[in-house]
Protein backbone atom coordinates (compact mmCIF):
# COMPACT_ATOMS: atom_id res chain seq x y z
CA UNK A 1 0.00 0.00 0.00
CA UNK A 2 1.48 3.40 -1.12
CA UNK A 3 0.57 6.61 0.64
CA UNK A 4 -1.32 8.37 -1.49
CA UNK A 5 -2.07 11.32 0.45
CA UNK A 6 -1.14 14.50 -1.10
CA UNK A 7 -1.49 17.69 0.44
CA UNK A 8 -1.88 20.85 -1.36
CA UNK A 9 -2.26 24.54 0.18
CA UNK A 10 -2.71 23.00 3.45
CA UNK A 11 -5.86 20.79 2.58
CA UNK A 12 -5.00 17.39 3.04
CA UNK A 13 -6.68 14.73 0.65
CA UNK A 14 -6.77 11.12 1.00
CA UNK A 15 -5.43 10.71 -2.47
CA UNK A 16 -4.57 13.04 -5.67
CA UNK A 17 -7.89 12.07 -7.30
CA UNK A 18 -10.23 14.67 -7.79
CA UNK A 19 -13.82 15.03 -9.44
CA UNK A 20 -13.89 17.46 -12.28
CA UNK A 21 -16.53 20.30 -11.98
CA UNK A 22 -19.66 19.80 -13.80
CA UNK A 23 -19.53 15.97 -14.36
CA UNK A 24 -20.13 15.01 -10.51
CA UNK A 25 -22.98 17.50 -9.96
CA UNK A 26 -23.02 17.87 -5.86
CA UNK A 27 -21.34 14.20 -5.75
CA UNK A 28 -24.82 12.42 -4.64
CA UNK A 29 -26.14 10.29 -7.50
CA UNK A 30 -22.08 8.61 -7.82
CA UNK A 31 -22.52 8.07 -4.16
CA UNK A 32 -25.21 5.81 -5.36
CA UNK A 33 -23.11 3.79 -7.29
CA UNK A 34 -19.72 3.95 -4.49
CA UNK A 35 -18.80 5.55 -1.30
CA UNK A 36 -17.44 9.24 -2.60
CA UNK A 37 -15.40 9.45 0.30
CA UNK A 38 -13.13 7.34 -1.04
CA UNK A 39 -12.00 9.71 -3.37
CA UNK A 40 -9.93 12.65 -2.95
CA UNK A 41 -11.91 15.85 -3.69
CA UNK A 42 -14.98 16.55 -5.30
CA UNK A 43 -15.02 20.08 -7.14
CA UNK A 44 -18.76 21.04 -7.41
CA UNK A 45 -20.44 21.94 -10.59
CA UNK A 46 -20.55 25.55 -11.47
CA UNK A 47 -22.33 28.40 -9.30
CA UNK A 48 -23.02 31.28 -9.85
CA UNK A 49 -24.89 33.86 -6.57
CA UNK A 50 -28.27 33.35 -8.46
CA UNK A 51 -29.87 30.17 -10.38
CA UNK A 52 -29.11 29.91 -13.79
CA UNK A 53 -30.79 27.97 -16.21
CA UNK A 54 -27.62 27.10 -18.59
CA UNK A 55 -28.10 26.79 -22.30
CA UNK A 56 -30.79 25.28 -24.74
CA UNK A 57 -30.68 21.23 -25.68
CA UNK A 58 -28.92 19.28 -26.74
CA UNK A 59 -26.25 20.49 -24.56
CA UNK A 60 -23.78 17.29 -25.99
CA UNK A 61 -22.44 15.79 -28.60
CA UNK A 62 -19.48 13.08 -29.24
CA UNK A 63 -17.09 12.69 -31.76
CA UNK A 64 -14.08 10.28 -31.85
CA UNK A 65 -12.22 10.28 -28.90
CA UNK A 66 -13.40 13.60 -27.18
CA UNK A 67 -17.13 14.77 -26.05
CA UNK A 68 -18.31 18.40 -26.57
CA UNK A 69 -20.58 20.20 -24.08
CA UNK A 70 -22.51 23.22 -23.71
CA UNK A 71 -24.39 23.15 -20.31
CA UNK A 72 -24.11 26.78 -19.76
CA UNK A 73 -23.81 26.94 -16.09
CA UNK A 74 -26.92 25.23 -15.57
CA UNK A 75 -26.85 25.62 -11.26
CA UNK A 76 -28.93 26.16 -8.33
CA UNK A 77 -27.14 29.31 -7.22
CA UNK A 78 -24.81 29.14 -4.27
CA UNK A 79 -27.33 29.59 -1.46
CA UNK A 80 -29.20 26.71 -2.40
CA UNK A 81 -25.92 24.63 -2.58
CA UNK A 82 -24.89 26.01 1.11
CA UNK A 83 -28.42 24.88 2.76
CA UNK A 84 -28.86 21.63 0.53
CA UNK A 85 -25.64 20.12 -0.03
CA UNK A 86 -22.64 21.44 1.43
CA UNK A 87 -23.08 19.77 5.13
CA UNK A 88 -23.99 16.37 2.91
CA UNK A 89 -20.37 16.63 1.15
CA UNK A 90 -19.15 17.43 3.82
CA UNK A 91 -20.03 14.66 5.78
CA UNK A 92 -18.98 12.04 2.92
CA UNK A 93 -14.83 12.82 4.23
CA UNK A 94 -14.07 13.87 0.48
CA UNK A 95 -12.43 17.31 0.40
CA UNK A 96 -14.87 19.90 -0.85
CA UNK A 97 -13.98 22.39 -3.59
CA UNK A 98 -16.55 25.08 -4.69
CA UNK A 99 -16.07 25.85 -8.40
CA UNK A 100 -17.30 29.60 -8.93
CA UNK A 101 -18.43 31.48 -11.70
CA UNK A 102 -19.49 35.15 -12.09
CA UNK A 103 -20.51 38.51 -14.52
CA UNK A 104 -18.43 40.56 -13.35
CA UNK A 105 -15.23 40.93 -10.16
CA UNK A 106 -18.02 41.83 -7.97
CA UNK A 107 -20.24 38.65 -8.67
CA UNK A 108 -16.43 36.83 -8.13
CA UNK A 109 -15.91 38.66 -5.10
CA UNK A 110 -18.85 38.09 -3.49
CA UNK A 111 -19.54 34.13 -3.85
CA UNK A 112 -15.65 34.00 -2.22
CA UNK A 113 -17.02 35.92 0.58
CA UNK A 114 -20.47 33.93 0.47
CA UNK A 115 -18.50 30.39 0.42
CA UNK A 116 -15.26 31.68 2.88
CA UNK A 117 -14.61 29.07 5.48
CA UNK A 118 -17.76 26.92 4.27
CA UNK A 119 -15.85 24.99 2.06
CA UNK A 120 -12.22 23.03 2.31
CA UNK A 121 -10.81 25.15 -1.15
CA UNK A 122 -12.64 27.87 -4.23
CA UNK A 123 -12.05 26.53 -7.76
CA UNK A 124 -12.47 29.54 -10.17
CA UNK A 125 -14.44 29.43 -13.07
CA UNK A 126 -12.93 32.13 -15.60
CA UNK A 127 -12.74 29.63 -18.28
CA UNK A 128 -16.50 28.62 -19.32
CA UNK A 129 -16.42 28.67 -23.09
CA UNK A 130 -20.37 27.44 -23.17
CA UNK A 131 -21.31 31.18 -21.59
CA UNK A 132 -21.28 34.77 -22.95
CA UNK A 133 -20.54 35.53 -18.99
CA UNK A 134 -19.44 32.59 -17.62
CA UNK A 135 -15.93 34.05 -16.98
CA UNK A 136 -14.18 32.87 -20.01
CA UNK A 137 -13.66 36.85 -21.18
CA UNK A 138 -11.53 37.04 -17.54
CA UNK A 139 -9.52 33.65 -18.52
CA UNK A 140 -8.19 35.06 -21.68
CA UNK A 141 -5.67 37.84 -21.24
CA UNK A 142 -3.12 37.80 -18.60
CA UNK A 143 -4.47 41.24 -17.47
CA UNK A 144 -7.71 40.11 -16.65
CA UNK A 145 -6.67 36.89 -15.18
CA UNK A 146 -4.52 38.64 -12.92
CA UNK A 147 -7.44 41.23 -12.11
CA UNK A 148 -9.91 38.16 -11.41
CA UNK A 149 -8.16 36.03 -9.58
CA UNK A 150 -7.21 39.41 -6.91
CA UNK A 151 -10.59 40.63 -6.51
CA UNK A 152 -11.32 36.75 -5.74
CA UNK A 153 -8.41 36.39 -3.33
CA UNK A 154 -8.97 39.68 -1.73
CA UNK A 155 -12.77 38.19 -0.44
CA UNK A 156 -11.03 34.90 0.96
CA UNK A 157 -9.57 35.08 4.53
CA UNK A 158 -9.38 31.50 5.51
CA UNK A 159 -10.31 29.50 2.33
CA UNK A 160 -7.60 28.46 -0.34
CA UNK A 161 -8.16 29.80 -3.98
CA UNK A 162 -7.42 27.62 -7.00
CA UNK A 163 -7.66 29.02 -10.45
CA UNK A 164 -9.15 27.06 -13.40
CA UNK A 165 -7.36 28.30 -16.53
CA UNK A 166 -8.43 28.04 -20.10
CA UNK A 167 -6.59 26.28 -22.52
CA UNK A 168 -7.93 28.65 -25.54
CA UNK A 169 -5.02 31.23 -24.45
CA UNK A 170 -2.09 32.71 -26.42
CA UNK A 171 -0.05 31.56 -23.15
CA UNK A 172 -0.81 28.80 -20.90
CA UNK A 173 2.79 30.05 -19.16
CA UNK A 174 1.72 33.61 -18.85
CA UNK A 175 -1.68 32.93 -17.72
CA UNK A 176 -0.72 30.38 -15.04
CA UNK A 177 2.03 33.57 -13.75
CA UNK A 178 -0.69 35.78 -14.12
CA UNK A 179 -2.91 33.82 -11.68
CA UNK A 180 0.34 33.40 -9.26
CA UNK A 181 0.83 37.05 -8.99
CA UNK A 182 -2.68 38.18 -8.13
CA UNK A 183 -2.80 35.48 -5.46
CA UNK A 184 -3.83 32.20 -6.24
CA UNK A 185 -2.86 29.22 -4.27
CA UNK A 186 -3.10 26.59 -6.79
CA UNK A 187 -4.26 26.53 -10.54
CA UNK A 188 -5.78 23.69 -12.13
CA UNK A 189 -6.19 22.79 -16.25
CA UNK A 190 -7.16 22.36 -18.56
CA UNK A 191 -10.69 23.59 -18.91
CA UNK A 192 -12.52 22.27 -22.03
CA UNK A 193 -11.11 23.34 -25.53
CA UNK A 194 -13.75 24.94 -27.69
CA UNK A 195 -14.82 22.81 -30.59
CA UNK A 196 -17.80 22.55 -32.91
CA UNK A 197 -19.42 19.39 -34.09
CA UNK A 198 -21.78 19.58 -37.33
CA UNK A 199 -24.77 17.49 -38.09
CA UNK A 200 -24.16 17.17 -42.16
CA UNK A 201 -28.00 15.89 -42.77
CA UNK A 202 -28.92 19.03 -41.38
CA UNK A 203 -26.16 21.68 -41.67
CA UNK A 204 -25.92 22.70 -38.52
CA UNK A 205 -24.27 22.17 -35.04
CA UNK A 206 -25.00 19.39 -33.15
CA UNK A 207 -25.14 21.28 -30.07
CA UNK A 208 -27.65 24.02 -29.69
CA UNK A 209 -24.93 26.66 -28.54
CA UNK A 210 -22.96 26.12 -31.64
CA UNK A 211 -19.73 25.56 -30.10
CA UNK A 212 -19.15 23.45 -26.92
CA UNK A 213 -16.33 22.58 -24.51
CA UNK A 214 -14.03 19.79 -25.86
CA UNK A 215 -13.20 17.24 -23.78
CA UNK A 216 -11.98 13.40 -23.07
CA UNK A 217 -9.65 11.10 -24.05
CA UNK A 218 -8.27 13.17 -27.12
CA UNK A 219 -7.20 16.06 -25.58
CA UNK A 220 -5.32 14.67 -22.93
CA UNK A 221 -1.62 15.22 -24.88
CA UNK A 222 -2.99 19.10 -25.63
CA UNK A 223 -3.39 18.74 -21.68
CA UNK A 224 -0.07 17.15 -20.20
CA UNK A 225 1.58 19.75 -22.39
CA UNK A 226 -0.27 22.34 -20.53
CA UNK A 227 0.33 21.16 -17.37
CA UNK A 228 4.01 20.91 -17.54
CA UNK A 229 4.08 24.43 -19.46
CA UNK A 230 1.93 26.11 -16.82
CA UNK A 231 3.82 23.79 -13.49
CA UNK A 232 7.41 25.27 -14.84
CA UNK A 233 6.27 28.66 -14.84
CA UNK A 234 4.65 28.54 -11.19
CA UNK A 235 5.70 27.71 -7.80
CA UNK A 236 2.08 27.70 -6.50
CA UNK A 237 0.90 23.93 -6.90
CA UNK A 238 -0.94 22.70 -9.93
CA UNK A 239 -3.74 20.48 -10.46
CA UNK A 240 -3.96 18.57 -13.87
CA UNK A 241 -7.18 17.45 -16.28
CA UNK A 242 -8.04 16.82 -19.07
CA UNK A 243 -8.75 13.35 -20.98
CA UNK A 244 -7.50 11.18 -17.64
CA UNK A 245 -9.13 7.42 -18.29
CA UNK A 246 -6.76 5.47 -16.12
CA UNK A 247 -4.16 5.32 -13.71
CA UNK A 248 -1.60 5.81 -16.04
CA UNK A 249 -3.00 9.06 -17.84
CA UNK A 250 -2.59 10.15 -13.56
CA UNK A 251 0.85 9.51 -13.50
CA UNK A 252 1.43 11.57 -16.84
CA UNK A 253 0.19 14.81 -15.33
CA UNK A 254 1.55 14.11 -11.88
CA UNK A 255 5.21 13.92 -13.56
CA UNK A 256 4.49 16.69 -16.00
CA UNK A 257 3.82 18.63 -12.80
CA UNK A 258 0.51 18.53 -11.15
CA UNK A 259 0.47 17.78 -7.32
CA UNK A 260 -3.14 16.19 -7.55
CA UNK A 261 -5.66 15.46 -10.89
CA UNK A 262 -8.93 15.66 -11.51
CA UNK A 263 -11.40 13.22 -13.51
CA UNK A 264 -14.49 14.70 -15.73
CA UNK A 265 -15.49 12.60 -19.13
CA UNK A 266 -14.41 9.62 -17.50
CA UNK A 267 -17.13 9.75 -15.34
CA UNK A 268 -19.65 9.38 -18.01
CA UNK A 269 -17.20 6.86 -19.90
CA UNK A 270 -17.42 4.73 -17.02
CA UNK A 271 -19.41 5.81 -13.78
CA UNK A 272 -16.75 3.69 -12.02
CA UNK A 273 -13.41 5.63 -13.29
CA UNK A 274 -12.28 7.11 -10.21
CA UNK A 275 -11.78 4.49 -7.45
CA UNK A 276 -10.68 2.25 -10.85
CA UNK A 277 -7.74 5.10 -11.28
CA UNK A 278 -7.22 5.63 -7.25
CA UNK A 279 -6.86 1.81 -7.20
CA UNK A 280 -4.85 1.72 -10.10
CA UNK A 281 -2.41 4.27 -8.88
CA UNK A 282 -1.81 2.41 -5.91
CA UNK A 283 -1.24 -0.70 -7.70
CA UNK A 284 1.40 1.48 -9.97
CA UNK A 285 3.16 2.84 -7.23
CA UNK A 286 3.61 -0.44 -5.49
CA UNK A 287 4.57 -2.32 -8.42
CA UNK A 288 7.46 0.80 -8.74
CA UNK A 289 8.86 1.13 -5.44
CA UNK A 290 7.34 4.46 -4.50
CA UNK A 291 6.36 4.82 -1.35
CA UNK A 292 3.98 8.29 -1.61
CA UNK A 293 2.57 9.01 -4.63
CA UNK A 294 3.60 12.90 -4.54
CA UNK A 295 6.87 11.63 -5.00
CA UNK A 296 6.34 11.61 -8.81
CA UNK A 297 5.41 15.47 -9.26
CA UNK A 298 7.11 16.95 -11.81
CA UNK A 299 9.91 14.32 -12.15
CA UNK A 300 9.23 14.63 -16.07
CA UNK A 301 12.85 14.27 -17.58
CA UNK A 302 13.05 15.61 -21.10
CA UNK A 303 14.96 13.94 -23.51
CA UNK A 304 18.12 15.95 -24.38
CA UNK A 305 17.54 17.66 -27.87
CA UNK B 1 -28.70 1.10 -10.24
CA UNK B 2 -25.80 -1.49 -11.02
CA UNK B 3 -23.71 -1.28 -13.87
CA UNK B 4 -23.91 -4.57 -14.72
CA UNK B 5 -21.35 -6.85 -17.08
CA UNK B 6 -24.02 -8.01 -19.49
CA UNK B 7 -23.47 -10.51 -21.69
CA UNK B 8 -25.24 -10.18 -25.67
CA UNK B 9 -27.76 -13.41 -25.53
CA UNK B 10 -28.70 -12.25 -29.15
CA UNK B 11 -29.08 -8.82 -31.17
CA UNK B 12 -31.10 -9.08 -34.22
CA UNK B 13 -33.15 -6.57 -36.88
CA UNK B 14 -36.79 -6.65 -35.94
CA UNK B 15 -37.56 -3.46 -38.77
CA UNK B 16 -36.08 -1.62 -41.03
CA UNK B 17 -33.15 0.43 -39.06
CA UNK B 18 -34.53 -0.91 -35.43
CA UNK B 19 -32.99 -3.87 -33.87
CA UNK B 20 -33.76 -5.94 -30.58
CA UNK B 21 -30.63 -7.04 -28.00
CA UNK B 22 -31.13 -9.32 -25.52
CA UNK B 23 -28.80 -9.24 -22.22
CA UNK B 24 -28.14 -11.86 -19.40
CA UNK B 25 -27.27 -9.68 -16.58
CA UNK B 26 -25.92 -12.58 -14.61
CA UNK B 27 -28.62 -11.63 -11.93
CA UNK B 28 -32.36 -10.32 -11.73
CA UNK B 29 -32.77 -6.61 -11.83
CA UNK B 30 -35.85 -4.83 -10.46
CA UNK B 31 -36.86 -3.04 -13.09
CA UNK B 32 -39.83 -0.66 -13.90
CA UNK B 33 -41.60 -0.75 -16.88
CA UNK B 34 -40.44 2.88 -18.58
CA UNK B 35 -36.94 3.08 -16.87
CA UNK B 36 -34.03 2.78 -19.11
CA UNK B 37 -30.23 1.46 -19.22
CA UNK B 38 -26.99 3.26 -20.43
CA UNK B 39 -25.04 0.86 -22.59
CA UNK B 40 -21.21 1.32 -23.14
CA UNK B 41 -20.62 -0.01 -26.77
CA UNK B 42 -16.82 -0.46 -25.43
CA UNK B 43 -13.39 1.94 -25.20
CA UNK B 44 -14.01 3.57 -28.79
CA UNK B 45 -17.19 5.78 -27.61
CA UNK B 46 -17.20 7.76 -24.69
CA UNK B 47 -20.53 8.62 -24.13
CA UNK B 48 -22.73 5.20 -23.45
CA UNK B 49 -26.13 5.15 -25.62
CA UNK B 50 -29.68 5.25 -23.07
CA UNK B 51 -31.41 2.78 -24.48
CA UNK B 52 -35.39 2.10 -23.32
CA UNK B 53 -36.01 -1.17 -21.78
CA UNK B 54 -38.05 -2.96 -23.39
CA UNK B 55 -38.68 -6.17 -21.76
CA UNK B 56 -36.68 -7.46 -18.42
CA UNK B 57 -37.85 -11.57 -17.24
CA UNK B 58 -35.46 -12.91 -14.93
CA UNK B 59 -31.85 -12.82 -15.72
CA UNK B 60 -32.49 -11.46 -19.13
CA UNK B 61 -33.50 -7.77 -20.16
CA UNK B 62 -34.10 -6.59 -23.52
CA UNK B 63 -33.50 -3.15 -25.33
CA UNK B 64 -34.94 -2.19 -29.00
CA UNK B 65 -32.93 0.77 -30.18
CA UNK B 66 -33.04 2.24 -34.21
CA UNK B 67 -29.65 2.60 -35.74
CA UNK B 68 -29.01 6.50 -34.81
CA UNK B 69 -25.13 6.96 -35.33
CA UNK B 70 -21.60 5.62 -34.59
CA UNK B 71 -22.55 3.93 -31.31
CA UNK B 72 -25.88 2.09 -32.28
CA UNK B 73 -23.70 1.10 -35.52
CA UNK B 74 -21.70 -0.62 -33.58
CA UNK B 75 -23.97 -2.65 -31.26
CA UNK B 76 -25.37 -3.73 -34.31
CA UNK B 77 -22.63 -5.71 -35.17
CA UNK B 78 -21.79 -7.37 -32.03
CA UNK B 79 -22.65 -11.00 -31.52
CA UNK B 80 -23.96 -13.39 -28.89
CA UNK B 81 -21.12 -13.60 -26.33
CA UNK B 82 -20.39 -9.92 -26.36
CA UNK B 83 -19.66 -8.22 -22.83
CA UNK B 84 -20.55 -4.49 -22.48
CA UNK B 85 -20.98 -2.36 -19.92
CA UNK B 86 -24.64 -1.73 -19.16
CA UNK B 87 -25.63 0.93 -16.29
CA UNK B 88 -29.47 0.03 -15.36
CA UNK B 89 -32.43 0.42 -14.30
CA UNK B 90 -32.15 4.22 -14.45
CA UNK B 91 -34.64 7.40 -14.53
CA UNK B 92 -38.26 6.79 -13.17
CA UNK B 93 -40.36 4.78 -15.41
CA UNK B 94 -44.37 4.85 -15.46
CA UNK B 95 -46.33 4.33 -12.58
CA UNK B 96 -50.55 3.54 -13.20
CA UNK B 97 -52.31 4.25 -9.93
CA UNK B 98 -54.78 1.86 -8.07
CA UNK B 99 -57.89 3.45 -9.12
CA UNK B 100 -56.58 3.78 -12.85
CA UNK B 101 -57.89 0.92 -14.40
CA UNK B 102 -58.46 1.95 -18.04
CA UNK B 103 -55.14 2.67 -19.53
CA UNK B 104 -54.18 4.22 -22.79
CA UNK B 105 -50.75 3.23 -24.92
CA UNK B 106 -50.33 6.07 -27.58
CA UNK B 107 -46.54 5.50 -29.48
CA UNK B 108 -45.13 6.12 -31.93
CA UNK B 109 -41.40 5.14 -33.85
CA UNK B 110 -39.66 4.35 -31.42
CA UNK B 111 -41.15 5.49 -28.78
CA UNK B 112 -42.97 1.77 -28.76
CA UNK B 113 -40.92 0.26 -27.21
CA UNK B 114 -40.82 1.50 -23.45
CA UNK B 115 -44.37 0.73 -23.77
CA UNK B 116 -43.97 -2.35 -24.53
CA UNK B 117 -42.23 -3.20 -20.85
CA UNK B 118 -45.66 -1.06 -19.76
CA UNK B 119 -48.14 -3.52 -21.19
CA UNK B 120 -46.15 -7.02 -20.00
CA UNK B 121 -46.49 -5.01 -16.33
CA UNK B 122 -50.02 -3.90 -16.38
CA UNK B 123 -52.02 -6.17 -19.18
CA UNK B 124 -53.07 -8.63 -16.55
CA UNK B 125 -54.42 -5.71 -13.94
CA UNK B 126 -55.79 -3.27 -16.63
CA UNK B 127 -57.54 -2.90 -19.23
CA UNK B 128 -55.05 -1.45 -22.17
CA UNK B 129 -55.50 0.39 -25.59
CA UNK B 130 -52.71 0.43 -27.26
CA UNK B 131 -52.30 3.55 -30.14
CA UNK B 132 -49.46 2.68 -31.85
CA UNK B 133 -48.07 4.61 -35.49
CA UNK B 134 -45.15 3.88 -37.41
CA UNK B 135 -43.50 5.78 -40.47
CA UNK B 136 -44.80 2.97 -42.92
CA UNK B 137 -44.97 -0.69 -42.93
CA UNK B 138 -40.95 -1.43 -42.97
CA UNK B 139 -40.86 0.19 -39.42
CA UNK B 140 -43.69 -2.18 -38.03
CA UNK B 141 -42.36 -3.95 -35.27
CA UNK B 142 -43.98 -5.40 -31.88
CA UNK B 143 -47.01 -6.26 -32.73
CA UNK B 144 -46.83 -9.56 -31.15
CA UNK B 145 -46.58 -8.10 -28.12
CA UNK B 146 -48.96 -5.20 -28.32
CA UNK B 147 -51.72 -7.69 -30.03
CA UNK B 148 -51.80 -8.64 -26.22
CA UNK B 149 -53.58 -5.53 -24.89
CA UNK B 150 -57.81 -5.11 -24.81
CA UNK B 151 -57.63 -3.12 -27.97
CA UNK B 152 -54.80 -2.49 -30.32
CA UNK B 153 -54.92 0.06 -32.81
CA UNK B 154 -52.11 0.07 -35.74
CA UNK B 155 -51.85 2.75 -37.88
CA UNK B 156 -48.71 4.29 -40.40
CA UNK B 157 -48.05 7.93 -41.54
CA UNK B 158 -48.46 6.28 -45.36
CA UNK B 159 -50.99 4.07 -44.65
CA UNK B 160 -49.09 0.70 -45.92
CA UNK B 161 -50.05 -0.99 -42.89
CA UNK B 162 -52.85 0.04 -40.66
CA UNK B 163 -55.17 3.25 -41.48
CA UNK B 164 -53.22 6.28 -42.60
CA UNK B 165 -52.60 8.06 -39.65
CA UNK B 166 -50.61 9.13 -36.36
CA UNK B 167 -50.96 7.39 -33.40
CA UNK B 168 -52.44 11.01 -31.88
CA UNK B 169 -55.14 10.48 -34.79
CA UNK B 170 -55.70 7.32 -33.95
CA UNK B 171 -56.14 8.04 -29.92
CA UNK B 172 -58.35 11.09 -30.44
CA UNK B 173 -60.92 9.33 -33.04
CA UNK B 174 -61.37 6.74 -30.53
CA UNK B 175 -61.60 9.00 -27.67
CA UNK B 176 -64.49 10.46 -30.00
CA UNK B 177 -66.38 7.43 -30.04
CA UNK B 178 -66.54 7.85 -25.82
CA UNK B 179 -63.81 5.47 -24.86
CA UNK B 180 -61.85 7.55 -22.67
CA UNK B 181 -58.89 6.36 -20.64
CA UNK B 182 -58.27 7.05 -16.84
CA UNK B 183 -54.20 7.75 -17.77
CA UNK B 184 -52.86 8.07 -20.78
CA UNK B 185 -49.08 6.74 -21.72
CA UNK B 186 -47.48 7.95 -23.99
CA UNK B 187 -43.42 7.97 -26.05
CA UNK B 188 -42.64 8.99 -29.52
CA UNK B 189 -41.11 11.96 -31.76
CA UNK B 190 -41.53 15.51 -29.37
CA UNK B 191 -44.13 16.38 -32.52
CA UNK B 192 -45.99 13.52 -31.65
CA UNK B 193 -46.26 14.32 -27.68
CA UNK B 194 -46.55 17.79 -28.55
CA UNK B 195 -49.60 17.24 -30.59
CA UNK B 196 -50.86 14.76 -27.67
CA UNK B 197 -50.32 17.47 -24.69
CA UNK B 198 -53.01 19.95 -26.60
CA UNK B 199 -55.17 16.92 -27.25
CA UNK B 200 -55.06 16.00 -23.41
CA UNK B 201 -55.49 19.09 -21.62
CA UNK B 202 -58.22 20.31 -24.24
CA UNK B 203 -60.18 16.36 -22.81
CA UNK B 204 -58.68 17.16 -19.42
CA UNK B 205 -56.58 13.35 -19.09
CA UNK B 206 -54.13 12.72 -16.97
CA UNK B 207 -51.29 11.57 -19.13
CA UNK B 208 -47.61 10.80 -18.94
CA UNK B 209 -44.86 11.55 -21.42
CA UNK B 210 -41.54 9.41 -21.82
CA UNK B 211 -39.30 12.16 -23.08
CA UNK B 212 -35.70 11.71 -24.88
CA UNK B 213 -32.46 13.70 -24.70
CA UNK B 214 -29.20 13.53 -25.60
CA UNK B 215 -27.31 12.44 -22.02
CA UNK B 216 -23.76 12.65 -20.78
CA UNK B 217 -23.72 10.77 -17.32
CA UNK B 218 -27.71 9.17 -17.10
CA UNK B 219 -27.66 9.29 -13.09
CA UNK B 220 -28.41 12.79 -13.16
CA UNK B 221 -25.04 14.15 -12.34
CA UNK B 222 -24.23 16.23 -15.24
CA UNK B 223 -27.18 18.49 -16.20
CA UNK B 224 -27.13 17.48 -19.74
CA UNK B 225 -30.64 16.22 -20.67
CA UNK B 226 -32.85 18.52 -19.50
CA UNK B 227 -36.09 19.67 -20.36
CA UNK B 228 -38.57 22.80 -19.34
CA UNK B 229 -40.78 22.51 -17.22
CA UNK B 230 -44.06 24.42 -17.39
CA UNK B 231 -43.11 26.43 -13.79
CA UNK B 232 -39.97 28.03 -15.88
CA UNK B 233 -37.62 25.46 -13.98
CA UNK B 234 -35.52 22.74 -16.37
CA UNK B 235 -35.74 19.36 -14.95
CA UNK B 236 -33.37 16.48 -15.63
CA UNK B 237 -34.78 13.65 -18.01
CA UNK B 238 -32.80 10.99 -16.89
CA UNK B 239 -32.83 11.79 -13.14
CA UNK B 240 -36.53 13.31 -12.92
CA UNK B 241 -37.54 11.57 -16.01
CA UNK B 242 -37.82 10.17 -18.37
CA UNK B 243 -41.66 9.85 -17.66
CA UNK B 244 -43.50 13.72 -16.28
CA UNK B 245 -46.53 14.21 -16.12
CA UNK B 246 -47.52 16.19 -19.48
CA UNK B 247 -49.19 19.22 -17.49
CA UNK B 248 -45.67 19.66 -16.07
CA UNK B 249 -43.37 19.81 -19.03
CA UNK B 250 -43.30 22.67 -22.11
CA UNK B 251 -42.83 20.39 -25.47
Amino acid sequence: MANLSVNLCGVNFKNPVIAASGTYGFGREFNELYDIGKIGGVSTKGMTLEPRLGNPVPRIAESRGVILNAVGLQNPGVEHFIENDLEWLKATGTVVIANVAGKTLDDYAGICARLDGLVDMIELNISCPNVKSGGMAFGIKPESVEQVTRAAKSALKVTPLIVKLSPNVESIAENARAAERGGADCISLINTLTGMAIDIERRKPIIANNTGGVSGAGVKPIAVRMVYEASQAVKIPVIGMGGITCAEDAIEFLMAGAAAVQVGTANFTDPYAMPKIIDGLNAWCDKHGIANVSELTGTLQLNQR
Amino acid sequence: MKDYVATIIKNEQIAENVYAVTFDLGEEAKVRCGQFGNISVGETHLLRRPIAICKAEGNEVTFCYQIKGEGTQKLKTMGAGTKLNVLMPLGNGFYVEEEEKKVALVGGGVGVFPLISVLRAYASTKEISAYIGYRNKAAVCGVEEFAKAQKFLLVTDDGSYGSQMNAVQAFEADLAKGNRPDVVLACGPTPMLRALKTLVERENLNCYVSLEERMGCGIGACLVCVCNMTDGKRARVCKDGPVFNSRDVSL
